[in-house]
């Protein structure tokens, strides 16, 4: 009996323990939903069986119904957009500005912090503000385009519908460059010095030094900044309610506001689930990248 | 000391007997939801503390909910059994709840009650709380839509106020001014329940209905409409602004028309530095049958309830105050027995009596159980058809073909 009480205050019982209220905290909170969630997309629901474990069987019917909505191809695509759009607009400009920042100069950290304003504000803030640029007869950013004279009639960034997808990865792009820049900043500072020096003797010029040194010792930072931008692009949710509420005419609606109306505009909680087991394929993808990125870190 | 303590305790535990005792008989407690308080006062908060300071008996215990979150709540609350005795809901969601059982049918209760008494109802409103011939619940308030209109732009084109669709766009084209940023009129054609409330009833007018969507009218409306954002008589922000920001364009002078409804009245008598008046929502040829939109909520009791004689009562209290919605809150009722006073302001004055007249002509949104993806299915076609991505034809005969599978 000491011995086991020993060992918890003090051994391997005590790390037991600590994996163990771990675990139990991700199967109660992450696993048992996430089951739940896929267990939903192959039932019936509605709002009597709602809080009931047995509910009709669906099988596949909901997943075949959910690709044969018209606006299906369409809510793919602008998905692809909008991650990809926002990934690759984050990670081109975060990177940029890690290295700008990488130049001592004066105050050049602590304008680095400012910049982490953007990605402490709540998304609905963030949306509500960008919603504000953006507005078609109003807007802040149509006045500037305007009193520069590079348009001419009004632009309606949200509204028209082969911009509003965008408008949104735009937003969504300021929203996440902070978190990029931060993540690859480290990066960079954890390049030994000397390495450029040497190269630099060996008359290698700042394009060959960046793409010979840089780019490679920045490999599993890059990994895991390119698979959590994913992540987080996936779950943005809070700038399409607050910009284009997926319009018009679901141009501008990705798969995780769709998920939303199903469940919660449209009560039909299978469906809505169906849509995000399918998502939830995209981030297993994403994890596995990010696992493998960072598997050099932490051994021991 | 001692006897001191023993007094005491006794005496406490006397008063927890008593207690007890007043609790066996105390007051049934009628829990009801509603959005009224949310934003700002409203009936149903108010009359719930009216009836708590009659002490009969019955103490109403009143949750107030946000717009986007009661049908929900209460779908959650039902299905774990927590669900209020008596809930408000905006009217296409009450055949949702009707249609399933979820509200008590107080079509029997309604024939022996002296307070409420359907036939004095307008049709609109009542059909809404009525499901399969049987009365699920009552009308809270309505309201509806017409087109508000800027007399003075209307009097410099010298132009009458719009009766048909033909006439609204020639008017719209005639006042508008892109060189000074104003538009002919403004809607909303949003993608959410606000669009297909502005769209229904230019279908229904048409000859259709929500399970008959593809009219001519229907059709040639979209086109007239895409025309006018295309031309720049309207803005393409239609498609996006509710119908609280569309009309402040109007108000603030940046659109000569306005579709919207009477809950406009009050901030426009505020806002708007120019004359202006409402009209019925146009035809499509003079003297066509009419149609509009009914908006606002309905009361209804939950099959739930462990008390539905006094949920009754409290319904019945609700009723018997429809006299003051209007002066109290500026808000409609939905029976047509209730006199409107004066107000002394003249334009709002002169809007009410259009907009009550447009009442008898509001038709519900459904009733019908899965009435959300109807109306997502009208307000994606109308959406289509106006950003060009489909002929008004292919929209709503796309929207035609999903609502028949949900028909069917």
């Amino acid at each position: 009996m000491r011995r086991i009480l020993s060992s918890i205050t003090d051994g391997k019982g005590f790390d037991l323990v600590l994996v163990g209220v771990t675990m139990i905290f991700l199967l109660a909170l992450a696993g048992l939903p996430l089951v739940y969630n896929v267990l939903l997309s192959f039932q019936e629901v509605d709002m009597f069986n709602l809080a009931a474990f047995q509910r009709p069987w669906a099988g596949l019917e909901n997943y075949r119904e959910v690709i044969s909505q018209p606006e299906f191809g369409l809510v793919m695509k602008n998905t692809g957009i909008f991650v990809f759009g926002s990934i690759a607009g984050q990670f081109v400009l975060g990177f940029a500005l890690a290295i700008f920042f990488m130049v001592k100069f004066p105050f050049a950290s602590t304008i680095r912090g400012v910049f982490l304003v953007s990605w402490v504000m709540p998304g609905l803030v963030v949306g509500a503000i960008w919603g504000l640029i953006l507005a078609g007869d109003y807007g802040v950013l149509n006045a500037i385009l305007q009193s520069l004279g590079i348009i001419d009639g009004t632009v309606f960034w949200k509204s028209d519908p082969r911009l509003s997808i965008w408008a949104v990865t735009i937003a969504n792009i300021w929203l996440g460059l902070a978190f990029n820049m931060m993540l690859l900043s480290v990066g960079l500072a954890a390049i030994p010095r000397d390495l450029y020096e040497a190269a630099e003797l060996d008359g290698a010029n700042g394009l060959q030094r960046f793409a010979t040194i840089t780019v490679p010792m920045m490999r599993s930072t890059i990994g895991a900044v390119l698979a959590l931008g994913l992540i987080y692009t996936l779950q943005q949710f809070d700038l399409f309610p607050a910009i284009t509420e997926g319009g018009p005419a679901n141009s501008s609606t990705v798969a995780q506001y769709w998920a939303w109306q199903w469940s919660f505009r449209i009560f039909d909680f299978a469906k809505g689930a169906t849509v995000s087991v399918m998502m939830l394929i995209f981030v297993l993808v994403a994890s596995i990248v990010y696992v493998w990125s960072t598997r050099a870190e932490v051994r021991g | 000391m001692r006897t001191n303590l023993t007094t005491l305790l006794g005496g406490a535990v006397s008063a927890l007997a008593l207690s007890g005792a007043a609790l066996a008989q105390e007051d049934v407690t009628i829990t009801v939801w509603s959005i009224d308080g949310a934003n700002q006062v409203g009936p149903s908060d108010t009359f719930s503390a009216d009836f708590n300071e009659l002490d009969n008996g019955i103490t109403i215990d009143y949750r107030v909910l946000q717009f986007d979150e009661i049908v929900n709540e209460t779908l959650r609350a039902y299905a774990t059994g927590n669900a209020p005795d008596i809930v408000s809901l905006d009217n296409p969601d009450f055949a949702l709840f009707s249609s399933r059982g979820a509200f008590l049918d107080i079509t029997d209760m309604v024939a022996e009650s002296d307070v409420i008494n359907p036939d004095v109802y307008f049709e609109g409103p009542l059909n809404s709380v009525m499901w399969d011939g049987r009365l699920y619940g009552v009308g809270k308030y309505t309201d509806t839509i017409g087109v508000f209109y800027n007399a003075d732009m209307l009097e410099e084109a010298g132009l009458e106020p719009p009766q048909t669709w033909a006439e609204f766009e020639a008017a719209a084209r005639a006042m508008a001014d892109p060189e000074n940023g104003v538009y002919g009129a403004t809607l909303s054609a949003r993608g959410n329940e606000e669009g297909t409330f502005q769209f229904l009833p230019v279908i229904q007018m048409s000859g259709g209905s929500y399970e008959n969507v593809n009219t001519e009218g229907a059709r040639e409306w979209l086109t007239m409409v895409k025309g006018m954002i295309d031309d720049g008589v309207m803005s393409q922000d239609v498609l996006t602004l509710g119908q609280w920001d569309s009309t402040g364009t109007f108000n603030s002078g940046d659109a000569a028309m306005a579709i919207s409804g009477p809950w406009e009245i009050d901030r426009m008598v505020e806002d708007a530095d120019f004359d202006w008046g409402v009209t019925l929502l146009p035809t499509f040829e003079e003297g066509d049958e009419r149609s509009s939109a009914l908006g606002g909520f309905n009361l209804g009791i939950l099959s739930t309830t462990e008390h539905p004689e006094e949920a009754f009562q409290v319904l019945e209290y609700f009723v018997s105050q429809d006299h003051r919605l209007f002066p109290e809150f500026g808000y409609l009722p939905t029976r047509g027995d209730i006199e409107l006073p004066e107000s002394g302001i003249p334009e709002k004055d002169a809007a009410l009596a259009v907009f009550q007249e447009q009442l008898q002509y509001a038709q519900p949104r459904g009733p019908h159980p899965d009435w959300q993806q109807i109306s997502k299915a009208i307000y994606d076609a109308e959406q289509a058809a106006l950003t060009g991505q489909m002929t008004p034809d292919e929209a709503l005969s796309q929207a035609q073909a999903t609502i028949d599978g949900i028909l069917n």
